[in-house]
Parts: structure tokens; C-alpha cells; sequence
């Protein structure tokens, strides 16, 4: 007997975000890296459609992140890392801790995934002996006068070895838009790259929505199923979207786009920018087309033209068309 | 600068840093110039070294020039596996396999603490409070402090960033120092160097205050001493560290493709 195939998941990006997203939320993302893999469209979607009043759950700050506390959406932000790696200072993001207006707390780049996987695994909380002796440990911004703070990474002693080691918090946001380099319509991802904590996050948010630079016959996925790391079985919802980590890069499919990274992070260092850049580059695309001659044709075709690509050869036959996926949206 | 050859002092400071690095060991590189330091010393002098950086990238050799992130598609088109956080910073590193790390530093101090989280007017005081500069964060330095045997700090040596106490500590260093790491479960050693534009710093045994170790060609004790925020100490065995050779310089321009240690 052939396979019984699930239905399809797939849904529009506004659709996504008008069902898995509210204000005041907890809302994690940005889990591969500062200038990688990153659902950053759906940030977009989420300013289009005004939310605000987030608790943003980054692994790292990535341009997602930047924007929306450029834009004042995010009143706390837990990261293990907040800046843009080579391209600096995250300037929306550092505009907003800096006036006060989000509240940071600190963790470290193993912290944070150690967190992931104790809400994935629903533990209490996570042994471990980062972070300990520093401020990470002693100081907290959601609890700024609690110093040495006594609530965000207690001090506890190793049963065994009589150790003093840190306790850290579990997380289970309320949603995760994660993004990977190919999907099939239910969910079953592949991610091109490194994983960073996308698979300890798709496990430990209560909702997971996909956003896939491209979706693949379920052929592909029946093909290496060792390489799915992310599972249509914890899958809410697939949102088929070329260039959704634009600026950042999504290896075998597209490179960083240098200019833009730039042009954007000085925008968005000041209001008047910020306004500028949402009027220029969140408000007004319609559709994939649409965005996608917003990013430039020319460019769209230059960025593509990486040196990753070869990664992408295996998977190429089965990479559905704009046609065959509009085909296969419910 | 040398007569003969002409290098920058970051140049001088990546090969001094790719020195510390043996063959044969498990090194994890931060982003940024530690990242080119890690991987000239992988092509130097150093064919066996086991490459990783946080992002779970292990393998690579980097196409274009400086990559612009631990994950971006110039430090991913020849990667031999690619993993995770989880994997590189805590099956590898916290686990204690990790035999060296490399980090960078806004601010460190004489124990080696290490800040890179914000800049504060004067001290914190006891409520925590937004910094009037912030800084991007520990990211997994802090983790490499905690877990690596040995790690390095690459800094730019300037008084600003060579404080007595830091404001904020990201990275443990050796904290209060002596044997102040003693109090907390760490798998790792501590620094072993801090690697400055203008020479070397080591812990004196015992106390675990960062001395005077070494200074390059073109600097001298006396600029050392003026661009250190506290009263430095110089070890009786302190000398001048040998420019880089031409083959060294070479290779680490090979690596440096698009010549960011040589901006000025």
C-alpha cells in the first residue's frame, strides 16, 4: 500500500500570523544565528499587523529581533547573544534597551539552548555549570533590584559532588516561526546549515510555524528522512516564502546581502528611520512577488548565485513550483 | 614597523594569538579576528587542528574573505559537518573536550574578566540599570571561559578596555583571582593569555594577575604600561616577541582575504 498522505498545512504568511500571534505573547524566533537562517519575514508580518507588547524569545538578536524593538513591539527579550556578529552593534535593539523602553536579560549561547531542551523535555530546570560567577548570574533586568540575583540562575549544589552549579530556568514560548531551507506541505523540514537550536526550539515552543524558502515533494523527504530534524508531527502550520531570511543568508539557497544589512542597521538606529524603513520595506509588498521585486530582481538573482548552492543539488528534483504550491494550499 | 616587512598591529596581534594554538587540539573560534587567527594557525603551523565554531560549523576553511557570522555562507561551503549550538558549545566544549578557545573583549581586566555586555557610567550600583552603551552580549564566550581547558583574549590594547575591575563581568576570567574559580563548578582552566595590539599578558602563578609577558617590535614596556588601567607588573622573563616571518604573514593574508586586520 502507497504511504497515507497527511493533509497540507500550508497557509498564507498573514493568515500565520493573524492565527499564531497576539500581543503580549511569548514569541520566539531568530533561532540560527544573527546573520543566518531566520524567520525575519514573519517579524515583518507581525509589524504589518501591529502587534506589540512581545516577549521575544531569541537564541540571538538577528535583524527579526532589530526590528521589532526599532520598532517598539518588544517590551522583554531573553538572548544569548545581541549584537550582528561582524556587522556590529544592533542598533534597534540597542536603541531600545538603552532608553529603557525592553528589558534584556542575558544569558550565554549554550544557555539559552540548555533552556530550549529543559522546556523540551519538560524538566524543571536545567543543571549547569555556565554563566555561574559572572553577572549573567547576578544580575537580572526583569528583576533589577534582586542583586546578587537569587531568582534568574540560583546557585545549587551538585547532589553528587557537592559543586555549586547554576539552575536555569525552562523555556516553552507560546509560538516558534522557525526558519528552514525545505519543507513538504505538512511540515517535515530540512535545514541546509547549521542547526543552531532550531530543533531544541521546535520541541519546546507550544506552537511551531514553519517558514520554508522552498517546499519539496514529500518524495524528498521519504528519501532521507534522517535529515528532517524538524517532524510534521509538531508542525501547526507551513508558510512557503523565497528569501524569508532576507538580509541574512540561508546556505544553498541565498547569500547575506551585505548592502542591505548595513543600509538597514543604520536605519533603524533612530525613530525617524525606523519609520522610514517600515514604510519602505514592511508596508509595502504584496505577496511573494511582490516582495520579492522589493528586494530587486537583479538582486534576488545575484544573492542566489552563491557558493553554497552545490548544497542544495540533492533536493533540487523535488523543489516544487510557485504553481504547484498555490496547487497545494488548502 | 619592521624595515623590511610591513604588517599591521592587528596582523601582528592574529599571529601572535595563532602561536598559542598547537597541532593536534580541539579549538573553538568566536566571531570576528579570533576566527582568523584560529584558522591562520590551522594553515600555518597547525594541519591537524580540530576547527569549530559555536555555530556547530566544523571543518571549514573560509571562502571570500572574513566571514560575516559563525554561520554565513562564507564559513559554509566546505564544511565537513554542520551542527549545533548544543553540540559545539556544550557536547564539545562544556564537557570539557575543548582544549582552546579564542575570544574577544570590549573590556577585560587584571584577573582576565571579561566584558562584553555594556558600558556603564561609573559602577552599576546595586539595582541593575539600563547601560548608557550596550554591547552585544556574552554570546558563547561566556561558555568557552567556563568550559574550554585553556582560552585566549584578543583585544585591542587601549586604557579604556584594560580596567582594574571590569563593570560587568560576561566572561570569568580568574574573577577576584588566586583560586577564586575554585568556588564554582568550572570545567575549564581559565585564560592563559591576553593578546594585545601591542604584546602579551600572562597570569603570574599563584595570584593569577595578568603581568607583562612579552611586547611586539614596534611597542615597548613603557607604551604597554601607559595603556593599561592598572598597575601593571612585568615578568622577569618579559622580551620581545618575534615580528611575524614572511611565510606567517603570507598565509594569514591568505586567510584574511578581504583584509580586515588591515584596515586600520
Amino acid at each position: 500500500m502507497s504511504p497515507t498522505r497527511s493533509p497540507s498545512k500550508l497557509i498564507s504568511l498573514a493568515e500565520a500570523a493573524r492565527r499564531y500571534s497576539w500581543d503580549g505573547m511569548q514569541y520566539a524566533s531568530g533561532a540560527a544565528l544573527p546573520v543566518g537562517s531566520d524567520a525575519i519575514v514573519f517579524g515583518r508580518e507581525l509589524l504589518r499587523q501591529g502587534r506589540h507588547d512581545l516577549h521575544a524569545i531569541f537564541h540571538c538578536n538577528s535583524q527579526q529581533l532589530n526590528l521589532l524593538a526599532a520598532a517598539g513591539a518588544v517590551t522583554k527579550a531573553e538572548c544569548g547573544f545581541s549584537a550582528l556578529e561582524v556587522f556590529g552593534f544592533a542598533n534597534g535593539l540597542r536603541r531600545a534597551v538603552e532608553s529603557g523602553q525592553l528589558a534584556l536579560e542575558d544569558y550565554s549561547n549554550l544557555a539559552m539552548p540548555l533552556r530550549l531542551l529543559g522546556g523540551a523535555l519538560n524538566w524543571p530546570f536545567v543543571p549547569a555549570t555556565v554563566n555561574i560567577g559572572s553577572d549573567i548570574q547576578d544580575r537580572s533586568a526583569f528583576s533589577p533590584d534582586d542583586y546578587p540575583a537569587k531568582a534568574k540562575i540560583p546557585a545549587v549544589t551538585d547532589p553528587f559532588t557537592g559543586r555549586q552549579i547554576g539552575a536555569f530556568s525552562v523555556l516553552q514560548p507560546d509560538v516558534a516561526a522557525i526558519h528552514v531551507t525545505l519543507a513538504d506541505v505538512t511540515g517535515n523540514s530540512i535545514l541546509l546549515g547549521t542547526e543552531w537550536s532550531r530543533v531544541e526550539l521546535s520541541r519546546a515552543a507550544k506552537k511551531v510555524v514553519i517558514i520554508a524558502d522552498a517546499i519539496v515533494d514529500q518524495g524528498c523527504i521519504r528519501q532521507y528522512p534522517n535529515l528532517v530534524r524538524i517532524p510534521d508531527i509538531i508542525v501547526e502550520a507551513v508558510v512557503y516564502w523565497p528569501f524569508a531570511a532576507w538580509p541574512q543568508s540561508s546556505p544553498g539557497l541565498y547569500d547575506v546581502d551585505e548592502e542591505h544589512m548595513k543600509f538597514m542597521n543604520k536605519a533603524l538606529a533612530a525613530e525617524q528611520g525606523t519609520a522610514d524603513y517600515i514604510r519602505d520595506f514592511v508596508t509595502p509588498y504584496d505577496g511573494v512577488d511582490g516582495y520579492l521585486d522589493m528586494i530587486g530582481r537583479d538582486k534576488v538573482a545575484k544573492l542566489s548565485d552563491t557558493s553554497t548552492g552545490f548544497l542544495l543539488d540533492p533536493y533540487r528534483r523535488w523543489i516544487l513550483t510557485p504553481a504547484q504550491v498555490a496547487e497545494a494550499t488548502p | 614597523m619592521s624595515e623590511t616587512l610591513d604588517f599591521t598591529r592587528q596582523e601582528m596581534m592574529a599571529i601572535a594569538t595563532g602561536r598559542e594554538i598547537r597541532d593536534g587540539e580541539l579549538a573553538i573560534f568566536g566571531v570576528g579576528l579570533s576566527m582568523l587567527a584560529g584558522y591562520f594557525a590551522h594553515a600555518n603551523h597547525a594541519p591537524n587542528l580540530r576547527t569549530m565554531t559555536e555555530g556547530g560549523v566544523y571543518g571549514a576553511t573560509p571562502v571570500g574573505g572574513l566571514p560575516w557570522g559563525i554561520e554565513c555562507n562564507r564559513i559554509s561551503s566546505n564544511a565537513t559537518s554542520f551542527s549545533s549550538a548544543l553540540d559545539a558549545l556544550g557536547f564539545l566544549v562544556a564537557s570539557g573536550r575543548c582544549d582552546v578557545g579564542v575570544i574577544g573583549a570590549a573590556q577585560v581586566d587584571k584577573f582576565g574578566n571579561v566584558n562584553t555586555t555594556g558600558i556603564w557610567d561609573g559602577e552599576i550600583g546595586p539595582s541593575f540599570r539600563p547601560p548608557k552603551t550596550r554591547l552585544p552580549g556574552a554570546g558563547g564566550a561566556n561558555d568557552i571561559a567556563c568550559g574550554a581547558k585553556r582560552f585566549i583574549i584578543m583585544v585591542t590594547h587601549e586604557p579604556k578596555r584594560f580596567a582594574e575591575k571590569v563593570t560587568y563581568v560576561s566572561s570569568p576570567g580568574y574573577l577576584e583571582g588566586g583560586d577564586a574559580r575554585k568556588r564554582y563548578g568550572f570545567v575549564g582552566g581559565g585564560p592563559s593569555a591576553i593578546i594585545t595590539t601591542l604584546g602579551i599578558l600572562r597570569p603570574e602563578p599563584g595570584s593569577n594577575e595578568f603581568i607583562l609577558d612579552g611586547w611586539f617590535p614596534f611597542s615597548s614596556i613603557d607604551e604597554i604600561k601607559a595603556n593599561t588601567g592598572w598597575d601593571l607588573k612585568v615578568s622577569p622573563t618579559a622580551a620581545v616577541i618575534p615580528e611575524p616571518t614572511a611565510a606567517e604573514l603570507a598565509t594569514l593574508r591568505k586567510v584574511d582575504e578581504t583584509g580586515a586586520l588591515r584596515k586600520q
